[in-house]
């Protein structure tokens, strides 16, 4: 990341913390103009349906009465002194008949009968403070006969009013703004911080160090669910490096010996005079020892090709059909190896997968029950409806495997020391169990037997019907 | 059966050890070393087969097929590739290939599934009805099959693999072979099922005459021959 003077404005902090504070300012400007509209406004809108009222009633008294009525309302109010109301009555030359003033202070029109709005200012002075201005809303007519009459209510109280809520506005603003910028400077650092600690656990990680694991508050949110996944994702790679490096070395460990027994039978046969008969045969062998190499590259691809399988091959697969058909197929190699062959599969079982990948799977589990169960012995294979979906297992009568080795042969190239002189990779079951990962089904490894405990292997492959 | 067979193949080595290993089974072979030429030499002269490698420059395999068939051509083609996940063989075949072999592979393998697709039926022919290998005797339509005057009866899973067996008569066929288009499974089963399921057929089709008609072709496979 650039730094520099003003490296901060590109921050999530300050950029969040200027988001809050412009939110928080057209709030709060929304809500002081509706305040304003709602106190001010509404008080001044008052005023002027009280003026207009007003000037109706004299109007009324002027049409009912003539100038004398007028003159007479207008001396009533003088007595009862209406507060805010101040009224000028003139006649046709100028000449006050009623009047708080001492003249008319506004400009008098000359058509009669016409209503103008005035506002004014009225000077009045105080024996003690100077003079007292006073603002005026007011509407004047010429009456019929030449006189003219202004009635007016003093706009003074409302506008101390608007004084005193635009003060406390002025005054509330910058608090408001600087709590909006303090609340937003926390949260988005709040946030900021956070992500600045994944940011180093993904540094150290780049860095190698697949150990790191990022903290978990307690609040449970957001960054408490990435974190989680985050470490998650961590503890999947970190197992994954684990598993590359142990095949890797098993995969270099596994080919040399064939690959120096093949070396040194080549090497012997060019130092030997030999028979071409016997050249053949050293020949033939060796063409066995590569395939035996090729074949285990081959697994190797295939359990590559699983674990990089995303389920895009998937299909509705007819489960009951394919074991019927894997059945049919190691019926009769089980019948050669002196071997009990009982397949009980259920009718009507489907689910989505990969066809091709769960055959290999029940041939895998079917070729090791053979190879590891003696002549005499037998193998039962089933597939039936399970709990959550249908399970494949796979019974044989040969020696089993201890409790404590079972899940370890679920792994790339572990082979068991009864097992090393038979032929086979070490893949096998490596294999299954990836298939069954990728089906989101499990692999799970038991004794056949229920009184001895160490007679017979059960291998259970569980596989949802929907991954 | 001698066959004319064009290989498309642009890694030297191989294509001679594909052009040695066919000539010794008997075949003339021609070798292009582009994609775009063996389009060219595929269309203007007329094969038996055609062996054609994935990755070719100027023109990937897949894409010469797919505009061979487009323009009307008929020869059957064998892809050849390292890529040997199932997926990948689908889209072969989708192209217009009869056949997928995934490197490496054994030589008889690669002779024994050449020589199946010279036997392909020719189209516009009616279908065969019947196969004869020998006194050995198979009706497709009435799915019976004797042997002389003895009446043989097979399992359907045993009559599929005999079919198979009598309609390449004279070719070597290989266990993969047999498990691809019998069982249509593609794998490679550790153990020797199919060696057991040709015996099974075997004791039924020989073991009380004469002559034997299904041998063991030594380290390839198996072929049925009167």
């Amino acid at each position: 990341m650039k730094s520099g003077p003003f490296a901060f404005i590109r921050t999530t902090t300050f950029r969040l913390a200027l988001v809050y504070t412009t939110l928080f300012a057209l709030f709060s400007a929304g809500l002081l103009t509706y305040l304003y509209q709602a106190t001010v406004g509404a008080s001044r809108a008052e005023a002027t349906a009280r003026l207009e009222a007003e000037f109706r009633t004299l109007a009324v008294a002027y049409n009912r009465g003539g100038p004398e009525r007028l003159e007479q309302s207008l001396l009533e109010r003088a007595l009862v002194r209406v507060r805010d109301f101040t009224y000028q009555f003139e006649t046709v030359n100028g000449q006050t008949i009623v009047g708080d003033m001492p003249r008319m202070p506004v400009d008098t029109s000359d058509d009669l009968g016409e209503v103008r709005r005035v506002t004014f200012k009225v000077e009045r002075p105080f024996a003690d403070r100077g003079t007292e201005v006073t603002t005026i809303e007011g509407r004047i007519v010429r009456l019929d006969n030449g006189s003219v009459l202004l009635v007016g209510i003093k706009m003074d109280e409302r506008n101390r009013l608007v004084q005193r809520v635009t003060f406390a506005v002025a005054t509330a603003a910058p608090f408001g703004i600087v709590l909006a910028l303090i609340g937003g400077f926390f949260s988005a650092s709040y946030a900021a911080r956070r992500a600045e600690g994944l940011t180093r656990i993904a540094e150290a990680v780049m860095g190698g160090d697949l150990t790191q694991r990022a903290d978990i508050g307690s609040s449970g949110d957001e960054f408490d669910r990435l974190s989680e996944r985050l470490n998650a994702m961590l503890a999947r790679l970190e197992d994954l490096m684990e598993t590359t490096r142990h095949a890797g070395e098993s995969i270099a460990h596994d080919l040399r010996s064939p690959l120096s027994r093949l070396r040194n039978r080549i090497g012997a046969a060019l130092r030997d005079e030999m028979s071409v008969e016997s050249a053949r045969d050293t020949l033939a062998q060796t063409v066995e020892e590569v395939d035996h190499v090729l074949s285990t590259f081959s697994a190797i691809l295939s359990l590559a090709r699983v674990g990089n399988a995303s389920g895009e091959t998937f299909e509705v697969v007819d489960l009951s059909e394919l074991a019927e058909e894997m059945a049919e197929l190691f019926e009769p190699a089980c019948e050669e190896a002196d071997l009990l062959f009982d397949a009980h599969i259920e009718r009507g079982l489907s689910l989505v997968g990969d066809r091709a990948l769960l055959a290999q799977a029940i041939s895998n589990l079917l070729d090791n029950a053979i190879k590891y169960s003696p002549a005499g012995g037998s193998i039962k294979f089933a597939a039936a409806e399970g709990q959550d979906g249908v399970t494949l297992s796979v019974r044989d009568s040969g020696s089993g495997i201890p409790e404590t080795d079972r899940d370890r042969v679920k792994e790339r190239f572990v082979r068991l020391d009864q097992a090393r002189t038979l032929p086979g990779s070490g893949l096998g079951l490596a294999l299954v169990d990836a298939v069954a990962q990728l089906h989101k089904g499990s692999l799970t490894l038991g004794s056949a037997g229920h009184a001895e405990p160490n007679v017979g292997l059960l291998v259970e492959l569980n596989l949802p019907k929907r991954v | 059966m001698n066959m004319r067979v064009l290989v498309i193949e642009d890694d030297i080595e191989h294509a001679q050890f594909i052009e040695k290993v066919l000539a010794d089974a008997g075949h003339n072979v021609e070798t292009i070393g582009d994609g775009f030429g063996g389009l060219v030499r595929a269309r203007e002269d007329q094969f038996d087969a055609l062996v054609v490698d994935r990755m070719l420059p100027e023109k990937p395999g897949l894409q010469l097929v797919e505009e061979y068939r487009h323009a009307g051509g008929t020869t059957p083609a064998l892809f050849l590739s390292a890529l040997s996940e199932v997926d990948n063989r689908v889209e072969g075949l989708q192209a217009g290939a009869d056949d997928y072999l995934s490197k490496p592979f054994a030589p008889e393998e690669l002779v024994a599934r050449v020589e199946a697709l010279g036997r392909r039926q020719p189209q516009g022919e009616p279908p065969v009805t019947r196969l004869r290998v020998g006194d050995l005797e198979m009706d497709l339509l009435s799915r019976s099959v004797r042997r002389g005057e003895t009446r043989i009866d097979l399992q359907p899973r045993e009559f599929k693999l005999l079919e198979f067996l009598m309609r390449h008569a004279g070719q070597t066929v290989t266990r993969t072979m047999l498990l691809e288009k019998v069982w249509n499974y593609h794998f490679d089963p550790q153990t020797n099922v199919i060696d057991v399921h040709i015996s099974r057929l075997r004791s039924k089709i020989d073991k009380e005459f004469d002559q034997p008609l299904l041998q063991t072709v030594r380290g390839a496979g198996y072929c049925l021959q009167a």
